[in-house]
């Protein structure tokens, strides 16, 4: 190894049972788990034995950051956020949140490269870490209020260039569908009540150091030059949604919506977003704009410019004025997020006055979104209104909750898409308010648990879009066939992966897909047309390995899983091709530690093994495929009767499923039978520790 | 600026040869196309008329060299002429959507939408005609749509709804109309539900 860079070298080690503060060596315990993910999952393995719940102080929340972040390699800003998952239904088992933000970077800056937090304060509290001073603050003062609030107290005290990721009043209170948020809008799923659980307002970070670059500096600045080139827009998009006279190629439904006359409507001086060709990487951060992709053309007079995360030229979240708000709902009039945080709001209601993409759809997403990034409420990718809409719709609300408190309601405002609904109900769940607070704060599976509702029920319908173990699918089989499937079925909560979706969304015709996927994936039968599946084949069983190791990849690098990978690109000259080694380069300059991209792989095959290992343990069972790898009956299902294997259906053959997991088992070198690792797998990836724990509770295929 | 303009400021020699002035027009036609024109052949023709008192065989020898020595330049039939750009700043697809366009809405509309079920094997929502480079307005496209509705050459361009109440535009020829509204539901609906 050259000199070595990119970790900072320490991890910071925190009980608050005791106050102990204490420090580890990254590299020398944790750099065959590269960061991230990686080290989350090795200290649960390590130090939180099975049967471990999600509030005991037992367990521990690992806020972990990987060797690219604060190196300024693009796309590089994002803090994975470890624990036992409190809406993991029926038993928690090991998750993991993403937040971008500046908190990454600063935390290098400090000079770790994860925060550990175990056992539980006495009372409200919340860590400083300012470079080597770390404190644990009383946070008396600040408990009971909302995130904003939060930062900006321990803003004042710490200073301006503070980092501070805050919980709100759900996470105070021990609702399970809560998050941590910082930079304002920046936020994890799912944690928020874990923080609460150990009495843990927030962790303010300011880092005054820097990150080392193992390789030559111009060896460096080169890279990024040459990474820069292949980015595409949002979600690594590499087409315009508009036919623009450089493009060969267009996707009404790509986020590379810039183009000449469209402007950021509302900047004090109107910016024009322009024809943005792909050679002008000054100009990435113009090539999106996430604001008007969800919520329609209104939003472009509204833009003020994109917001993001540190060293991400890709600026997603959108920085938003509607001034009427303030008037009308008195929330700030400026506000930015994106995706299911942007649209947090409007997704609860089923009808709005003048449609989805309307202002008062605007309005409702301006609401809510500043309600649950300060009251940090989780969403769960959509669920929780999607639950909220079945179960309103469908009379169960009413039934369960009895005529005094359904009329604490203003139902007919709710069903008219007044945004001043939000304000009525999200408290609420924040407050565990009343039945429906606290049921809608459980998330779906405990939901199905306490009011009696069968799983079976949401299991059916495609529209709540439910998946398994109390979360919904994420980019399934609807888009990406047996891939997506495949995918979906490895997590404890929704799989966040979006290395398969970002291919197929690429705005790409698909024969030429086809050509990409045959050189990445050995054949182009990896990639279908969406809704015009084909059999199985072993190169969709590889595509699905791909996306789930580039997953845990990026999440232990601290790369967004969002943007990339970046196998494909918007260059012409290259035959739309992108780089499939641009990790595995990264990662070279900036640790000195030489693995080509086959090396790297297999250290994400080993982040992923270990996960698999913690469920198997979590559950007490090693047959997964039966009892974890579950299947949603819609994926089986078709409104017209079409059958699988036809044009114009998503509908997947049950024994071509079937098929589909012995590849994919295979192609891992998992047991087909039970869909567990087997003690080979676990030995091939230096886990020959955890085949041997497992294997002495027969938690390993003989 | 124009290419009367470019061609007169740059034609001082009055004895040049059939090479510069070739290069002479090359440069012009790359200057349209950088603001996203194309040059007709009679605009070249007349300008080469106005500025070297060409004529006849001249011409056609000029018009060959210009495309046998500029491999970015290219020559598209259509609208009742032939146009020229540069694949320098255009694509062959932006100079083929400004040929539709010049071919009449109704034409443009139709080879959009064939061209996007040839191609991508998808229909198209109708609003993306009223943004540039289409520039129509919503009520126009629907008005097109109805006279193309009743105009033989145009029968395999459909409409189909989606629940969101998108109207999207698909070719029978290229796809097959179950998988179209299918498609539909998902491009308005199902991409926006699975973000």
């Amino acid at each position: 190894m050259r000199r070595s860079g990119g970790w900072s070298g320490k991890i910071l080690r925190v009980d608050l049972s005791t106050g102990r503060i204490w420090t580890e060596n990254t590299v020398e315990r944790y750099k065959d788990y590269l960061g991230g993910t990686g080290i989350g999952y090795k200290i649960i393995w390590d130090e939180v034995p099975a049967g471990t719940r999600p509030y005991d102080p037992e367990n521990r929340i690992i806020f972990a950051v990987g060797p690219l972040a604060g190196t300024g390699a693009p796309s590089s800003g994002r803090t994975a956020i470890t624990s036992l998952w409190p809406t993991c239904w029926p038993v928690p088992l090991v998750a993991s949140g993403h937040m971008g933000g500046q908190f990454a970077a600063e935390l290098k800056y400090a000079g770790y490269d994860a925060v550990v937090i175990q056992g539980k304060a006495d009372h409200p509290v919340w860590l400083m870490i300012a470079d080597q001073k770390v404190e644990i603050h009383d946070a008396r003062r600040i408990w009971g209020r909302g995130i904003r609030d939060a930062t900006y107290a321990i803003t004042e005290i710490m200073g301006q260039d503070t980092t501070v990721a805050a919980i709100g009043q759900a996470g105070e209170n021990l609702v399970p569908m809560s998050v941590v948020v910082n930079a304002v809008s920046h936020s994890a799923g799912g944690v928020g009540s874990v923080m609460g659980s150990k009495n843990l307002k927030a962790i303010g970070i300011r880092g005054t150091g820097s990150v080392r670059i193992a390789g030559k500096k111009e060896d460096w600045e080169k890279l990024i030059k040459y990474h820069l080139s292949l980015l595409g827009a949002n979600n690594q998009h590499v087409v315009p949604n508009s036919p623009q006279p450089w493009a060969e190629f267009y996707d009404p439904n790509s986020r590379w919506n810039a183009a000449k006359g469209r402007r950021w409507g509302a900047a004090a001086h109107p910016v024009d977003t322009g024809t943005c060709d792909p050679h002008d990487t000054n100009r990435i951060a113009y090539r999106s704009n996430t604001a008007a992709y969800f919520l329609g053309d209104i939003a472009w007079k509204h833009t003020v410019r994109g917001n993001g995360c540190t060293s991400c030229p890709i600026r997603c979240h959108t920085i938003l004025s509607v001034p009427a708000v303030t008037a009308k709902y008195g929330i700030p009039s400026v506000g930015h997020d994106t995706c299911v945080g942007l649209v947090f709001g409007r997704s609860f209601f089923k009808e709005l006055p003048d449609g989805p993409k309307g202002m008062t759809g605007m309005e409702a997403c301006m609401v809510g979104k500043h309600l649950a990034d300060d009251l940090g409420v989780w969403c769960n990718y959509g669920q929780l209104q999607r639950d909220f809409i079945k179960l309103y719709y469908d009379g169960v609300i009413e039934k369960k909750l009895g005529s005094r408190e359904f009329k604490r309601y203003s139902w007919s405002k709710y069903e008219k898409g007044d945004p001043a609904f939000l304000f009525e109900l999200l408290p609420r769940i924040a407050m565990k308010e009343g039945e429906l607070g606290t049921v809608l704060g459980l998330g779906t599976g405990y939901i199905l648990e306490r009011w009696s509702l069968s799983e079976q029920q949401w299991e059916k319908d495609k529209d709540l879009q439910y998946w398994k173990l109390g979360h919904p699918k994420h980019h399934a089989s609807e888009e990406a066939g047996q891939c997506g499937m495949l995918i979906n079925l490895m997590y404890n909560r929704d799989a966040q992966c979006h290395a398969h979706t970002n291919f197929i969304r690429n705005g790409l015709p698909l024969p030429l897909q086809k050509k990409l996927a045959a050189g990445i994936w050995g054949a182009p039968e990896a990639v279908d047309g969406v809704g015009d599946y084909k059999p199985m084949h072993r190169a969709k069983a590889r595509m699905a390995k791909w996306s789930l190791l580039r997953k845990e990849l990026h999440d232990s690098l601290s790369l967004c899983g969002w943007m990339g990978p970046w196998v494909a690109s918007p260059l012409k000259e290259r035959g739309y091709r992108g780089d499939n080694s641009i990790e595995s380069m990264l990662y070279r300059l900036a640790t000195g530690d030489n693995k080509d991209r086959e090396e790297l792989d297999k250290v994400a095959e080993r982040i992923f093994l270990l996960h698999r290992a913690l469920t198997i343990r979590g559950m007490g069972t090693k047959e997964m495929r039966v009892h974890h790898d579950k299947i949603p009956e819609w994926v089986y299902t078709d409104k017209s009767g079409k059958p699988p294997f036809t044009k114009g259906t998503t509908r997947l053959d049950r024994n071509d499923v079937q098929v589909a997991l012995d590849m994919f088992y295979d192609e891992l070198g998992w047991d087909k039978a039970t869909g567990a690792p087997t003690a080979r797998a676990y030995q091939k990836s230096g886990l020959d520790n955890v085949a041997d724990t497992l294997s002495k509770q027969n938690l390993v295929p003989a | 600026m124009k290419t009367r303009e470019i061609i007169e400021r740059t034609c001082k020699d009055e004895g040049a040869e059939h090479r510069d002035k070739a290069a002479e027009i090359a440069a012009a036609i790359r200057k349209r196309s950088a603001v996203a024109e194309l040059v007709s052949e009679e605009e070249i023709l007349s300008l080469l008329r106005a500025a070297w008192h060409e004529t006849g065989e001249d011409i056609a020898a000029i018009l060959i060299q210009l495309i046998e020595e500029n491999k970015d330049l290219y020559k598209l039939s259509g609208a009742g002429s032939q146009f020229f750009y540069s694949t320098i700043h255009m694509t062959e697809t932006y100079a083929t959507i400004l040929l539709n366009k010049m071919d009449g809405p109704m034409r443009l509309i139709a080879e959009t939408v064939r061209q996007n079920a040839h191609v991508y094997q998808r229909p198209v929502l109708l609003d993306i005609f009223t943004k540039p480079p289409f520039d129509l307005t919503h009520d126009q496209v629907l008005e097109y749509l109805k006279t193309m509705a009743a105009t033989e050459s145009y029968d395999d361009i459909k409409a189909a709804s989606t629940s969101a109440s998108g109207i999207y535009l698909y070719s029978t020829t290229h796809l097959e109309t179950e998988y179209a509204v299918m498609l539909a539901e998902w491009l308005d609906v199902g991409q926006s539900d699975n973000p």
